[in-house]
């Protein structure tokens, strides 16, 4: 895979690397996330592995500016939900 | 040329999804790892893939291949991952593959063959046989195209190579009016009903006076010249033949 991507589960787990938890203190006021809906675009490349499988390795953006040779931007959107709520689903 | 592993590849939808389920099981694991020392973490519900891709068919399969950089003209694809029950995974899914079962890759019929059997859903012998159960003429449905008599003789030969004989001693005998025999015993011998062993012991025929799957006795006469080196050659059924040199 080339060293621009990364797997597509790492894609997922950065995008969903964020705390959740609002506290204010001050207020005693205590929120949290309980359904957050992603959804952007990426980059893909599909390779082959020495096994013979296939590797969907993934990108955001990487670039901000226009270029004369324009990257495709595939779409991808999930929902991610708190684990234990999920699990009792 | 063949594509080196780091190049953009033709995939089909199938392996696609499968390599995509992998990815997703390992996204839950990671995050089940950080849930260990982070309460409150988040896991992926519902996911939906767009995908800018360049499908070809060559006649069999539909490939695709990922939009790159600077490509235009792609056509769409979305594929939608939605989280469903255990009760949900039982009622739409097929049980696991029993014990023996032959996949139609595995026997050898002509593409045109598997290629049908492929598009109305068998893809092992075990398929075949619930659609035999429900007593469904496939020939109908397949508007006769299918080849039947080598299918089955395929399947056949399929299954016998699974379970293909096996002689553990032969010894001779005398029956009760002291004509002598050979005695062969051993696994998975003759368990074709619809099919008389036949033998062969030193290029002359010989009577097969009685035949299981544990054991089989054959006749032998003066025209056997039977001495000290023989050959014996056995065929119990149209796929499995064996051929011994029996010592006296």
């Amino acid at each position: 895979m080339d060293d621009a991507f990364m797997p597509f589960h790492e894609t997922l787990a950065r995008m969903l690397a964020f705390g959740g938890e609002i506290v204010d203190e001050v207020h005693g006021v205590r929120s949290y996330i309980y359904e957050c809906e992603i959804e952007s675009p990426v980059e893909l490349t599909v390779t082959r592995n020495d096994a013979g499988g296939l590797e969907i390795g993934s990108t955001p953006p990487l670039y901000y500016v226009d270029t004369s040779l324009r990257p495709s931007y595939h779409h991808v959107s999930f929902a991610a939900r708190p684990a234990d709520e999920a699990d009792s689903e | 040329m063949r594509p080196t592993v780091s190049e953009n590849t033709a995939w089909q939808l199938e392996d696609f999804v499968d390599s995509l389920v992998v990815e997703l099981d390992k996204t839950r694991e990671t995050l089940a790892v950080k849930a260990i020392n982070k309460p409150l973490s988040y896991t992926v519900k519902d996911l939906a893939l767009d995908l800018n891709i360049f499908p070809s068919y060559d006649g069999d399969q539909v490939r695709f291949v990922t939009a790159q950089p600077g490509q235009q003209g792609a056509s769409k694809v979305t594929i939608q991952l939605s989280s469903i029950t255990d009760q949900q995974v039982r009622a739409t899914s097929k049980g696991p593959s029993p014990r023996g079962d032959v996949k139609i890759d595995d026997i050898k019929v002509d593409k045109a063959t598997r290629k049908k059997l492929r598009k109305l859903g068998v893809n092992s012998v075990d398929d075949l046989q619930q659609i035999e159960r429900k007593n469904v003429d496939l020939a109908k449905v397949a508007d006769g195209d299918i080849d039947y008599r080598t299918l089955a003789n395929q399947i056949q030969k399929s299954r016998r190579d699974q379970n293909p004989p096996r002689v553990a001693a032969v010894s001779l005998a005398r029956d009760e009016q002291a004509r002598p025999y050979l005695l062969i015993e051993g696994e998975n011998l003759a368990v074709d009903k619809s099919f008389p062993p036949v033998a062969v012991v030193n290029q002359t025929l010989a009577e097969v006076m009685s035949s299981s799957g544990k054991e089989v006795r054959v006749q032998l006469t003066r025209d056997h010249g039977f001495s000290d080196a023989n050959e014996v050659i056995l065929t119990f059924d149209p796929f499995a033949v064996i051929k011994m040199n029996v010592k006296a």
